[in-house]
């Protein structure tokens, strides 16, 4: 009985993330169509203008024809957030390599896995430790929490990894994340969204730069400092007049997320993960009997 | 200015007459290639073996560093989305790609480094990152592919475009539009 209940949670956990899948690759969230209106309207050269409203075409013509809104569908990142009451379910991988072979064949997405010596392409997006599977317990939760974001490649290779001088502090931080963004001109597709991680270590401050990628572009840290420090940056990055594909305009960054946590004394470790201007995200909640509590 | 351009490029002074800043639709025959097919390419003139014969029908026409999603069916090939990917990537293989294949137009995003634009022999067009889905209007159909062992979207795709655009001409003459 206890077996047939668990075999059908699953199926549904597997069902509606193909249904995820569909919506993260052919939609855009709200925050970020918001965010590319106003930013069309702050425009005021003629090139930059043009950008944007392809851009905004094209959302239209993906979402209404159910088609990926970007050929480069990315890696889907899956992060799972599992209630501590919520029923145990050990084969995550299995669930959701199964619904992302059948969400590749249904959209269809592009075959993104790479074998990185062979340079085979099993065009199925799975593959050794392929797609990376983040897990997360949630203490006195009963709910299954589950966010898949899609990266592409272009704004992925501009992301870095950053080992700070402890006694300096953050002094150097925002000058070296500025020529990271300036070096990078048009290549990441902006204008970005940037993740930012501060503290932990090496791997730590680079999940929490992506994890910061999940939180709404309309929200700010709920720490005062760390919320003003991303409005410094997001005003910094948008004076340097890269604009929509680096054609020059007033709109280099649609927000601006940073994330802590405690670090060695002897480290000072800042993980900076960019994302492009299609920012694509989609989340789900869903109480232990399978029914969804949220979606998005 | 916008202009509609077909391809292949006949006429010389069509070339001449473009700078940047300007807009361009083109309608004719172009070919994908990003990463693999570059690669490939410059491999068959190290070894001195003879490129494909559709490759060398290219002469005049365009060439898209695209990798799109492409949907097979029963033996045909449907066009799904495809917008542009980064440029510099091929930077340092582009300009003997080019001058093999008789390359008149570069389309990708965010611009080359080392392209030789110079005099208007090879123009460089700005399509909008990100913007695939729309492409497909665009598509007439699929002519053929070549080097699908490169995987999908690594290989060459020739697809019959007609109005394909907005392209903007970011670097023609040596001159640069990218900040």
């Amino acid at each position: 009985m206890e077996e047939k209940g668990f075999e059908k949670l699953e199926r549904t956990i597997e069902n509606l993330l193909v249904k995820m899948i569909i919506r993260v690759t052919t939609n855009i969230p709200p925050d970020v169509l918001k965010a590319i209106r106003k930013a069309k309207m702050q425009e005021t050269s003629e090139l930059a203008k043009t950008q944007f409203e392809l851009i905004l075409d094209n959302f239209e013509y993906g979402c209404k024809n159910k088609v990926p809104i970007c050929q480069d569908t990315g890696v889907l990142n899956f992060f799972i957030r599992i209630g501590n009451l919520f029923p145990i379910i050990s084969n995550y991988r299995k669930i959701i390599n199964k619904a992302v072979i059948r969400a590749t064949e249904i959209i269809p997405l592009r075959g993104n896995s790479v074998h990185p010596l062979t340079n085979q392409n099993p065009e199925n997006n799975i593959g050794l430790n392929y797609p990376p599977i983040y897990l997360d317990i949630v203490d006195g939760s009963e709910n299954l929490k589950i966010d898949i974001l899609a990266k592409g490649g272009g704004a992925e290779n501009i992301s870095k990894l950053f080992m700070l001088n402890p006694s300096n502090g953050l002094k150097e931080f925002p000058q070296k994340v500025i020529e990271v963004i300036k070096n990078a001109s048009g290549m990441p597709c902006p204008p970005i969204i940037l993740g930012i991680g501060i503290g932990g270590d090496a791997t730590k401050c680079m999940l929490l730069a992506k994890k910061a990628l999940l939180r709404p572009l309309n929200e700010k840290n709920s720490d005062r400092d760390i919320a003003k420090l991303e409005e410094k940056l997001l005003n910094k990055i948008n004076s340097l007049n890269i604009g929509p594909m680096g054609l020059g305009g007033n709109t280099t960054c649609l927000g601006v997320n940073i994330e802590i946590a405690m670090r060695h004394p002897a480290s000072y470790p800042v993980g900076m993960i960019v994302q492009c201007y299609c920012h694509r995200l989609s989340s789900i909640e869903i109480s232990k009997r399978g029914e969804i509590i949220n979606e998005s | 200015m916008k202009a509609n351009i077909s391809l292949p490029i006949e006429d010389e002074r069509v070339m001449s007459s473009l700078k940047i800043g300007d807009y361009v639709f083109l309608n004719g025959t172009i070919i994908t290639a990003r990463d693999q097919a570059h690669k490939r390419i410059l491999e068959y003139q190290k070894q001195n073996k003879d490129l494909p014969e559709s490759l060398k029908k290219i002469n005049g026409s365009a060439l898209y560093h695209c990798g799109p999603i492409i949907k097979c069916e029963d033996n045909t090939y449907r066009f799904i989305s495809g917008g542009p990917t980064t440029s510099q990537r091929m930077d340092k293989m582009e300009n003997d790609v080019i001058r093999l294949l008789g390359i008149k137009f570069v389309i990708g995003k965010g611009g080359m480094n080392s392209l030789n634009t110079k005099n208007n022999k090879v123009v460089y067009l700005s399509y909008t990152g990100g913007c695939g889905a729309i492409v497909q209007e665009r598509i007439e159909y699929i002519e053929n592919v070549i080097w699908k062992d490169l995987g999908l979207c690594e290989a060459i795709w020739f697809l019959k475009v007609k109005e394909f655009g907005p392209l903007i001409i970011t670097q023609a003459n040596g001159k640069n539009l990218y900040k």
